[in-house]
């Protein structure tokens, strides 16, 4: 019986969208509130499935994955074993990037109480507020973002009445009202500061849309669920002077035969990095390591 | 910060609740209701930034009675378009999530344009969907209207019969968009803002004079009535 009735259902389909004025008429009556609405409905079915930042797993969970997958990712994830322990996985709603960064960084300052790199990214972020009035954006569009960023990070300093534990970061960053906001910051800063320095960014920026620099910030950084690139995290990394470390675990291969894990690291500018490396040594190794499959970050955990 | 001044509010309001969560689960809780409502606070900044500069933009933001979730924008049709010197309201509603939610916007003038139903006034247009950002204001949002009259985009309708036209019979359509703007985007602007003009003369606040002249749909002396029996 159940084939049966699908091939109704198709039918009807069929004669549906083969009837021009009829399809039309559909159109005409679905509006942008009937496709917000969907979209809301298919983002709460996905946060059921997965919060915005899972918890911590084993790499094992990583494999188990790929059990009866490309034999080339079996062999990668056995190589990341061995400069990695756990993985974190994110959501996957476009903003999976900027929602590992929040985490990956939030998560180091709370086990480093680093309060020199807290200084340090303060004057950054007070830098790239004033960008962004330069670049002619109304205070009351971002001082919020800014504002709840700021927040987080004095939390994650331990000894103040705000101070907060471990297991509150994780349920701040599953948290929509904070995440959000902190994702919206961070997609202030990435346009900020492609902007500020249009010159360097247009050549990647036209390699990947054939969009103005202008038009890339509107369309694929300042709305939320835009996904990010290695321009996204170039801009961030050197807007707030943060190294960032992208491992890639895709199905390339070398000619050879042999199997690398590929990684990339993206380091700050040069008058960025010198302030980093005024802290002791020479070499910046980032902190943040994020895992990229195609079309996805999740937070890597070194040895 | 709108977050502290709430939740000190909700905690002085619902003492005896707020005892009984651990104040981590509190903040969570009240954080969550924050995202439900409307940033109101930055409503009222966005309107006194619209109305700054409102005889060289173009477009502005009025209030509708006290409630800040529903507004009524105005924007004037770009020369050398067949919507030059018509004036055109927009009805405006705030989801709970703005500004992470675009704003609901509505043409309550009638228009003849490919992106714009000639029906019900609603307008398809990108950063009013997918592409809106918090980056973006209400003033932003209708300096983009105001583009859209002057560049359609005939390839992405929402009103297939006009688009038709458009690609068609340019003409033609450039004479009916004329037609509608002389019909519906002057007449009625004029006589709205002569009759507020009179009613607030007669001592109502504008405000009031111009909810109950929408309530009405723009009848005087309905408005006129209402207004009396308070």
């Amino acid at each position: 019986m159940q084939p049966q009735e699908e091939l109704v259902a198709d039918k009807e389909l069929d004669s549906a969208t083969s009837d021009p004025l009829l399809s039309i008429d559909d159109w005409e009556n679905f509006r942008d509130d009937d496709i917000m609405q969907q979209q809301t409905a298919i983002r709460a079915e996905e946060a059921e499935k997965m919060p915005f930042v899972g918890d911590k797993e084993p790499l094992s969970a990583l494999a188990a994955e790929y059990q009866s997958g490309s034999p080339i990712l079996q062999e990668k994830i056995k190589l990341l074993g061995e400069q990695y322990t756990a993985i974190r996985r994110t959501r996957g709603d476009g903003n999976c990037f900027f929602r590992s960064f929040m985490f990956s960084y939030l998560e180091h300052i709370l086990e480093s109480q680093d309060k020199a790199e807290v200084d340090r990214i303060i004057v950054n972020v007070e830098q790239c507020k004033k960008t962004l009035q330069s670049l002619g954006y109304a205070d009351f569009t971002f001082e919020d973002f800014f504002a709840l960023f700021l927040e987080q990070l004095e939390s994650v300093l331990q000894g103040s009445d705000s101070s907060i534990s471990h297991d509150e970061l994780v349920t701040r960053s599953r948290d929509q009202s904070i995440s959000d906001y902190v994702v919206m910051f961070f997609r202030f800063v990435t346009s900020g500061e492609i902007r500020r320095r249009s010159d360097f960014f247009e050549p990647f920026i036209l390699g990947l849309t054939n969009a103005s620099v202008e038009q890339f910030c509107k369309s694929s950084v300042e709305p939320m669920g835009e996904e990010s690139d290695h321009v996204h995290i170039t801009a961030l990394s050197d807007a707030l002077g943060v190294p960032i470390r992208v491992v890639y675990l895709d199905r390339s291969s070398c000619d050879t035969g042999g199997v690398i894990v590929n990684h990339h690291d993206f380091l700050p500018t040069v008058s960025d990095l010198q302030n980093v490396a005024e802290g002791g040594s020479g070499t910046v190794k980032p902190f943040i390591t994020l895992l990229y499959r195609p079309g996805h970050y999740d937070i890597l955990y070194s040895k | 910060m709108p977050l502290r001044s709430l939740c000190l509010s909700f905690v002085s309001v619902e003492d005896n609740v707020a005892r009984e969560f651990r104040s981590g689960f509190l903040i969570i809780f009240v954080l969550r209701n924050r995202l439900k409502m409307v940033d109101f606070s930055r409503v009222q900044k966005e309107l006194v930034d619209c109305n700054r500069d409102t005889a060289i933009s173009g477009v502005s933001i009025m209030l509708l009675g006290n409630d800040l979730s529903h507004l009524s924008g105005t924007i004037t049709g770009p020369v050398a378009t067949p919507y030059e010197g018509g004036t055109f309201k927009i009805d405006i509603r705030l989801p709970d999530g703005y500004p992470f939610e675009p704003p609901k916007m509505q043409f309550m003038t009638k228009v003849w344009h490919p992106n714009i139903s000639s029906q019900n006034g609603a307008i398809c247009l990108d950063i009013l969907k997918d592409q809106w950002s918090p980056a973006l204001t209400l003033k932003t949002a209708l300096l983009s209207l105001q583009a859209l009259l002057s560049a359609p985009e005939p390839d992405d309708p929402q009103d297939a019969v006009v688009a038709q036209q458009y690609l068609r019979d340019y003409p033609t359509f450039v004479g009916t968009a004329r037609y509608w703007t002389e019909t519906f985007a002057k007449r009625s602007s004029i006589g709205t803002e002569e009759k507020i003009q009179k009613l607030v003369e007669m001592g109502f606040p504008e405000g009031l004079v111009r909810t109950t002249l929408e309530v009405v749909g723009g009848d005087e002396n309905m408005a006129l009535e209402k207004l009396c029996s308070g």
